[in-house]
């Protein structure tokens, strides 16, 4: 075998695994998101409809709610996780034991199930007996009985900080990663002139940062758009609909309602909205490498 | 004086960090070792038992076959992923195939879809081909999930390591196949282990796919939390005991390959 059929030939299982699980399921979806097919009533899809599912989408509450909760979700968590994952990086880039017993548990929030963390979080909040809200009920009795999970922006509030908790580690390992290969002389130099460590961290180490921030930024942006497990399991959606992610609602519009076109429907919109972003992204990065070898 | 305040404050805020990731999970291994009595006190004084264990693997729960489901999809998934991606990886790092960075991108760009887009046709699709509810759905879903991730990876790994030995290996004859036996494979071998592991990971946790496409038969263990939501209210003690089920295995792998952790994915990311 001569080297260019080779080359093509390593490149064959894998693409026979993305085409038959990614491509092909995308344009079944696709192809379904022109089609009226209610799962409750038909077994076969019916005839196409044309834009009707889409423009179903920009009238229904349901929908728009859920773009808003993803919104909120999307922004607060993502801040979070970036500023935490920095901070942590820079003070984990030190050497000494702690340090290093720091560094090496913080693999173990990545590594636990979503689903779990999302089942975890609600027992520590349950406000009868579980440990967070009778521990904080005992600090500030203020909070006392306050019912977490039963509160619309409580909720969502400890849905974000389940999924900081179980992201901003591994981000501060990306961060490490992007330290490590900041040079070491122009920060000493600083230090020798006098410079503040604060000065240190925003005039010279973080400037040279961004490209790595901005890798992480879309990474947990593309994550949190899809965000479905700890919704099922730390809040159901609710109370109410105020934690119903995009991916929750098309979960719940194709296996609740088993509305198949309207979900597909759904389920594209948010593709779209997700390559959008990863795009801008994408674009910001170019731009500031341009910038960088410039 | 100020020398001191830094020091002392950066042990404190470590320290704090350490409880903060370590006390979720603290609590609930204490929990799986309570009686149901004592779950639903916050007393650090109680008797441990291993009931819970006991009565997960036992009727009607069957734990047991869920740890089985999970291992058999993760294993398979990992077994067929790794092998066609690292060879796909392989081709990427050496070859100037025509195409090769629209290729690459699509691989990568898959990436970015939201897993719900794909799951709606593969319920359809398993719906009349009648595999609902089998290990083989999950896989195939699986697959789909780990395998642009997993070629992404290696192929970091396999850039880092150096192409001297290789083209001095064909000078001498040796076919390309061979040196990708003999030389690739054994210096890449520590990074498709991390790749493996990762990919292992990733499938043992999968929830959303396995939540809709089993029920009984191919329920994994994020899926089988689920059903300790009973009409009596949520079993906090059961729940926490599959729940050091589903992280011990993990927990040991994860620290394993801890090192080499985001090394391949950051190479990666940031090139």
């Amino acid at each position: 075998m001569n080297e260019r059929t080779l080359s093509y030939a390593l490149l064959v299982p894998a693409f026979v695994i993305v085409i038959a699980t990614t491509i092909y399921p995308l344009a079944y979806s696709f192809v379904t998101s022109f089609r009226e097919w209610d799962l409750t009533k038909q077994l076969r899809p019916s005839g196409f409809v044309g834009l009707q599912n889409y423009a179903h989408a920009a009238t229904e509450s349901g929908f728009q709610n859920s773009l808003w909760v993803t919104a909120i979700f999307v922004v607060t968590s993502v801040i979070l996780t970036v500023v935490l994952a920095m901070s942590l990086a820079l003070l984990l880039r030190r050497t000494g034991r702690l340090h290093t017993f720091t560094r090496i548990i913080l693999i173990l929030p990545f590594a636990m199930s979503p689903a779990l963390i999302g089942v975890s979080y609600r027992f520590m909040f349950n406000p009868e007996f579980g440990v967070l809200a009778k521990g904080l009920g005992a600090v500030f009795p203020a909070l006392e009985g306050t019912p977490w999970l039963a509160n619309p922006d409580l909720a969502m509030a400890i849905l974000v900080i389940t999924d900081v908790w179980h992201w901003a580690p591994y981000m501060t390992f990306m961060c490490l990663g992007g330290l490590a290969s900041v040079p070491r002389e122009t920060e000493e130099a600083a230090r020798i002139d006098g410079a503040s460590n604060l000065r240190i961290v925003f005039g010279i180490i973080l400037p040279q940062m961004k490209g790595v921030l901005l890798v992480t930024a879309v990474l947990k942006t593309i994550f949190a758009l899809k965000m479905f497990d700890q919704v099922v399991t730390l809040t159901g959606g609710g109370p109410g609909t105020s934690t119903e992610t995009m991916a929750f609602f098309i979960f719940n519009v194709g296996f609740e309602w088993f509305d198949m076109g309207y979900a597909s429907a759904l389920a594209w919109i948010l593709t779209i909205i997700t390559m959008v972003i990863s795009a801008w992204y994408v674009r910001m990065l170019l731009s500031e490498r341009k910038m960088a070898t410039a | 004086m100020n020398k001191y305040i830094a020091y002392w404050g950066e042990r404190a805020l470590l320290v704090l960090i350490s409880v903060v990731v370590l006390f979720p999970i603290g609590w609930m291994f204490l929990t799986a070792f309570k009686k149901p009595r004592d779950a639903y006190s916050l007393s650090l004084n109680f008797e441990p038992t291993v009931q819970n264990f006991v009565t997960v693997f036992s009727d009607p729960w069957n734990l047991g076959s869920m740890v089985l489901n999970s291992v058999i999809v993760a294993g398979a998934t990992v077994a067929i992923a790794v092998p066609c991606a690292s060879l796909a990886a392989y081709s990427f790092s050496r070859f100037r195939v025509r195409g090769r960075k629209f290729l690459f991108f699509l691989i990568l760009s898959t990436q970015f879809i939201p897993a719900v887009v794909i799951l709606l046709p593969f319920f359809l699709m398993f719906r009349s081909l009648g595999l609902l509810d089998t290990r083989v759905a999950l896989i195939i879903v699986n697959l789909a999930i780990v395998t642009p991730f997993v070629i992404w990876m290696i192929k970091g790994f396999i850039d880092a390591i150096p192409t001297d030995s290789e083209e001095a290996a064909m000078i001498d004859g040796a076919s390309r196949l061979r040196v990708i036996k003999d030389i690739v494979l054994p210096m890449a071998a520590p990074g498709i282990l991390t790749s493996s592991i990762f990919c292992f990971i990733l499938t043992w946790n999968e929830f959303m796919f396995a939540l809709i496409l089993s029920r009984r038969d191919a329920v994994t263990l994020p899926v089988g939390l689920v059903s300790f939501r009973t009409e009596r209210g949520d079993l906090w003690e059961l729940m926490s005991a599959a729940g050091v089920m589903i992280t011990v295995p993990i927990f040991i792998m994860a620290l394993l390959i801890q090192k080499h952790f985001t090394r391949g994915m950051t190479a990666g990311a940031v090139k």
